[in-house]
């Protein structure tokens, strides 16, 4: 028996098992097989080996599904940010930004008289008025991305 | 989409802690042995035991229940051991990422026991099992969730987000690699 045969009976065994075979070429292995025990031994082998995959003997530690729960448990009894409390920080978020729009000009106006009466600097008004708008805001940014951060762990999702 | 798998959805998009209970109790065994195989390190496996289910609880409503769960679930544990293998480089996972290189498979040292390897062995000597413990992770992944858990082509690269192409293709590594690694005699 050429050593092209045997090949092409691995070949056949091995597609059987991945994705099957046609009825002629399951013919042909079972023909070959009935006529060659070098590939009736190896194919033996690699079909004891998955019986094994499929038996072997692996313990789930004790209590591991217990301690899952319970994690799980405390977990879903922290508070998360709902799409009805995210549409309501969106609200919150341009109301915020359009009474800022509006009050910009009284601000201004009265972070110029403070800074009369206090003889500050132009640019130190300039600055605080600045960091009044800017500080709040990046206090906002801060805690969406800390929230986002537990909600979005680190990695892909699982499609 | 069958009732089970809507009410197992609303469930899960309700973050129902009975169901999750149950359902922790339901796949213990099934996601430990595939986590435990991927990593070859118990006290790993149990970490990642526990992250899959606190990453189910929290993306439980991105499950549309058009797939089986159990796919969406070990996808979920096959994204953690992916970015845990990433983070702390371990070899011992060969990154499942990316595995398709056309180098040939090269047996690892017969002496070399693993953490793996001792806790099965203590169970069950038998050299046969062993030799399944031999071969890399993302070949045994394949090989595990297609002759273990009896998953489809089209549900295996769906699961890994490859081509079914791709999924044969590493099965077809994996049957020969698990030849290469046969105990003495048994060829």
């Amino acid at each position: 028996m050429t050593e092209t045969l045997h090949i092409r009976a691995q070949k056949f065994f091995a597609q059987s098992l991945v994705e099957g075979l046609s009825h002629p070429d399951q013919s042909w292995l079972d023909q070959h097989l009935h006529e060659c025990t070098d590939c009736v031994r190896e194919i033996a082998s690699i079909q004891e080996l998955l019986h094994a995959l499929r038996t072997v003997p692996v313990s789930v530690p004790r209590d591991l599904a217990a301690r899952t729960q319970l994690r799980v448990r405390l977990r879903a009894q922290e508070p998360t940010l709902t799409s009805h409390g995210n549409f309501l920080l969106w609200v919150i978020t341009g109301f915020s930004w359009f009474v800022g729009v509006l009050s910009a000009p009284l601000v201004w106006r009265g972070f110029a008289w403070v800074g009369n009466y206090l003889h500050v600097p132009k640019l130190a008004v300039e600055m605080g008025f600045v960091l009044w708008w800017a500080v709040p805001a990046l206090f906002a940014v801060a805690a969406v991305l800390h929230q986002k951060g537990f909600n979005i762990s680190p990695s892909r999702g699982p499609n | 989409m069958t009732d089970d798998t809507q009410a197992l959805a609303q469930g899960l998009n309700r973050r129902d802690p009975d169901l999750l209970d149950h359902l922790i109790e339901l796949y213990q065994h099934r996601l430990y042995r595939y986590l435990l195989f991927l990593t070859g390190n118990p006290a790993l496996a149990e970490d990642l035991f526990q992250e899959t289910w606190i990453r189910v609880l929290e993306r439980g409503h991105q499950y549309n229940a058009k797939s089986k769960f159990e796919s969406w679930l070990f996808a979920i544990a096959r994204n953690l051991v992916i970015d845990v293998s990433r983070r702390k480089k371990m070899s011992s996972l060969e990154d499942l990422g990316d595995p398709d290189s056309n180098q040939p498979f090269d047996p690892p040292d017969e002496h070399s026991t693993s953490a793996l390897q001792l806790l099965v062995s203590r169970e069950n000597q038998q050299a046969v099992q062993l030799s399944l413990l031999k071969i890399p992770a993302y070949y045994r992944e394949v090989l595990l969730l297609r002759f273990h858990e009896e998953m489809g082509l089209e549900e295996i690269a769906a699961m890994m987000s490859t081509p079914v192409s791709t999924v044969k293709s590493r099965l077809y590594r994996g049957l020969a690699a698990l030849k290469s690694v046969l105990p003495e005699g048994a060829v």
